[in-house]
C-alpha cells in the first residue's frame, strides 16, 4: 500500500515570504485532485513530495520513509511527476528513446524499459508516433509524451501538474482513462487543477489550497458542494453544480450524467 | 526573476542625471587621464569619479569591482616597477628583485587610470536603469534594432537560467543525477542543454513575431511610451564636460 504522510510542512523561498504555512496531509489510495488559486502553493507542495525542494520546517514520509532521505532522482523510482510543460523535459529525437529515458534512469533492463514505453505510449495513443521526433507532434501531443514518459516508470505515486491544459475532448476523456486505470492498478494518483469540471468529475478526494494552508479537505462531492469556502479560496463550483443551483434544482451533482439524470426524473415527475 | 544588472536601485542625485550626461563623463574622464598623464591630475579625476560613486550611494558595490581588478594593477606594478625602459633610480630592493622609481611612478600612473575607469563606468552602469540609457540612446538616433539586442541580452539571461532550473527538476523527476561526479555531470549535460536550446530558440521566433506583431519594424515616426523626463543641469553639465575636454586638448597640445 502506498502513503504519503505530511505532517506540519512549511516551506519558503524567500526569509520574509512563507510559501506553505504547515500542512498537515495523509494521503493514501484515493484519487487526488488539489486546487486552488494561482500562487496557493500547488505546485510548490508537489515539488516538496518529490524532493525537488526540502522542507524548511516540518516531514514528509513516504511509505514511513522521510523523503529527506532520497535525492529527487532516488525518489523517481516511487514518485512521478508530469510537468506543466512538455517542452521543459523533451530532448531526444525520437518519441520512443524520450520515453524510455525515465525506466532506464531507474534501472530498469532495455527490454524492459522498451515494453513499458511502448505500452505507455499506446495508453496515450501514440503508438503509431514511436519512431517521430517530438518536436514535430503538437504540443497536447507532446504534453502526452510527458505522460507516458512518466507512466513508463511504474511508480507507486503518481503526480499531474494540470494535465488537462491545452487537451481537448478527446484528450481530457484519454486523461480520465489513465487516471481510473492508475487507480485500479492501486497506485496514489494526484492532481494539480484548475478545471473544476474535470475535478469534480473524476477525483475521489479534493484538497482545496488558499493561500499556504489547507482551506478544506474532503470527497469531492463534499468539497465542491461548499459554496462558501469555495469562494473564500476564490473558485467557482463545477458547472454542472452552477446549472443544477440556477434551475433550482437540490442536491449536488459532479458529473454530467448525474445532472442530466436528475433532470429526466424532474421531467417525467 | 531579477534581470541580469548592476544597476543598484538608490535615490540620489546621481541616479537622477541624463543617462547621456553619465555617457559622456565616462567618456571624458577617461580620456582626459590620458591626454593628461601628469599624476596630480589624474588622482584628481578618479578622486572625482569616486566622489560620483559615493553620492550615488553605489561605493559598496565597485569595491569588489575593484578588487577583482586587484590582479591587474598588482602586475602592472611588478612588471613597469622592475622593467619599465626609462629605469634608472633604485628605489629598494628585494633579494635580487629591484625595483625602480620611474618604472613604479608610471605604475602608479597606470593604476589609479584603471581605478578611473572602473568608477567612471560605475557611475554609469550602477545608477542608470539599461533601458531609460538604450531609450535615451534611441531618442538621440540609435537603431532600434541595436537597442533591442542590448536589452535582450540583459533579459534572456536570467530566463535561460530560470528555464534550466526548470529542465533540471523535470529531469531529475525522471530519475537523473544532475549532482555527483564529473561523468554523472556530463552525462546530464544534453538532457538538459537540449530542451534549453530547443526552448531559447522558439522562445526567441515568439518574441520576433510578438515584437512585428506590434509594428517593431514599421517606417515612420515612432513616438515613445516614457515621456522624455527633464534631467537636472543637463545642459550646463554636458557643456562643461566638453569643456574641460577641449581644455585637455588644448593643454596637451600646447605645453
Amino acid at each position: 500500500m502506498t502513503e504519503l504522510l505530511i505532517n506540519y510542512l512549511h516551506f519558503s523561498y524567500t526569509k520574509d515570504m512563507e510559501v506553505l504555512k504547515g500542512i498537515d496531509l495523509h494521503l493514501k489510495d484515493q484519487t487526488t485532485a488539489i486546487v486552488g488559486q494561482n500562487g496557493a502553493g500547488k505546485t510548490t507542495f508537489v515539488k516538496l513530495l518529490k524532493g525537488l525542494l526540502q522542507p524548511t520546517e516540518g516531514a514528509i514520509q513516504f511509505n514511513g520513509s522521510n523523503t529527506k532521505d532520497y535525492t529527487a532522482a532516488n525518489l523517481a523510482e516511487h514518485i512521478g511527476m508530469v510537468f506543466q510543460n512538455p517542452n521543459d523535459q523533451i530532448f531526444k529525437s525520437k518519441v520512443l528513446n524520450e520515453v524510455m529515458f525515465g525506466p532506464l534512469n531507474i534501472g530498469q533492463e532495455e527490454n524492459e524499459a522498451r515494453d513499458k514505453a511502448l505500452e505507455a505510449l499506446k495508453k496515450v495513443g501514440l503508438e503509431d508516433r514511436l519512431e517521430k521526433n517530438p518536436y514535430d507532434l503538437s504540443l497536447s501531443e507532446r504534453k502526452m509524451i510527458s505522460i507516458a514518459a512518466v507512466l513508463a516508470m511504474d511508480t507507486d505515486v503518481v503526480i499531474f501538474d494540470e494535465p488537462t491544459m491545452g487537451q481537448d475532448f478527446a484528450g481530457k476523456e484519454r486523461i480520465k482513462e489513465i487516471i481510473s486505470e492508475l487507480r485500479s492498478l492501486g497506485k496514489l494518483v494526484l492532481c494539480i487543477l484548475h478545471d473544476m469540471d474535470f475535478a469534480a468529475e473524476v477525483f475521489e478526494r479534493t484538497i482545496v489550497f488558499n493561500q499556504g494552508n489547507v482551506l478544506l479537505d474532503g470527497s469531492t462531492r463534499d468539497v465542491f458542494s461548499d459554496e462558501n469556502v469555495l469562494e473564500q479560496a476564490f473558485l467557482e463550483q463545477p458547472h454542472v453544480m452552477q446549472i443544477a443551483k440556477n434551475i433550482g434544482l437540490d442536491g449536488i451533482y459532479t458529473t454530467e450524467s448525474e445532472l442530466v439524470a436528475a433532470l429526466e426524473r424532474a421531467w417525467f415527475d | 526573476m531579477s534581470a541580469m544588472t548592476l544597476y543598484v536601485e538608490k535615490n540620489s542625485i546621481i541616479h537622477h542625471m541624463d543617462p547621456l550626461t553619465k555617457l559622456m563623463y565616462v567618456f571624458v574622464s577617461i580620456a582626459a587621464t590620458y591626454i593628461v598623464p601628469v599624476h596630480e591630475f589624474v588622482f584628481l579625476t578618479a578622486a572625482f569619479s569616486l566622489l560620483l560613486i559615493i553620492i550615488g550611494k553605489v561605493f559598496m558595490k565597485i569595491l569588489p569591482i575593484i578588487a577583482i581588478s586587484i590582479i591587474l594593477i598588482i602586475s602592472i606594478i611588478i612588471v613597469q616597477g622592475m622593467f619599465h625602459p626609462d629605469n634608472k633610480t633604485v628605489l629598494f630592493s628585494i633579494g635580487a628583485i629591484t625595483f625602480y622609481q620611474e618604472g613604479l611612478s608610471y605604475a602608479v600612473l597606470l593604476t589609479v587610470r584603471v581605478i578611473n575607469m572602473l568608477s567612471a563606468f560605475g557611475v554609469l552602469i550602477l545608477t542608470t536603469k539599461p533601458d531609460e540609457l538604450i531609450e535615451r540612446l534611441i531618442k538621440k538616433g540609435m537603431s532600434p534594432k541595436i537597442g533591442y539586442v542590448f536589452l535582450s541580452v540583459l533579459q534572456i539571461i536570467p530566463q535561460i537560467r530560470a528555464t534550466m532550473g526548470k529542465i533540471a527538476d523535470a529531469q531529475r523527476s525522471r530519475g537523473m543525477e544532475t549532482e555527483g561526479s564529473l561523468i554523472v555531470r556530463i552525462r546530464a549535460f544534453f538532457p538538459l542543454i537540449g530542451p534549453v536550446v530547443l526552448n531559447s530558440l522558439n522562445d526567441t521566433r515568439e518574441r520576433a513575431i510578438a515584437l512585428e506583431m506590434r509594428g517593431f519594424n514599421t517606417k515612420g515616426k515612432k513616438t515613445f511610451l516614457n515621456e522624455s523626463r527633464e534631467y537636472p543641469y543637463r545642459k550646463i553639465i554636458q557643456f562643461l564636460l566638453i569643456a574641460i575636454l577641449m581644455a585637455t586638448i588644448v593643454w596637451r597640445v600646447l605645453l
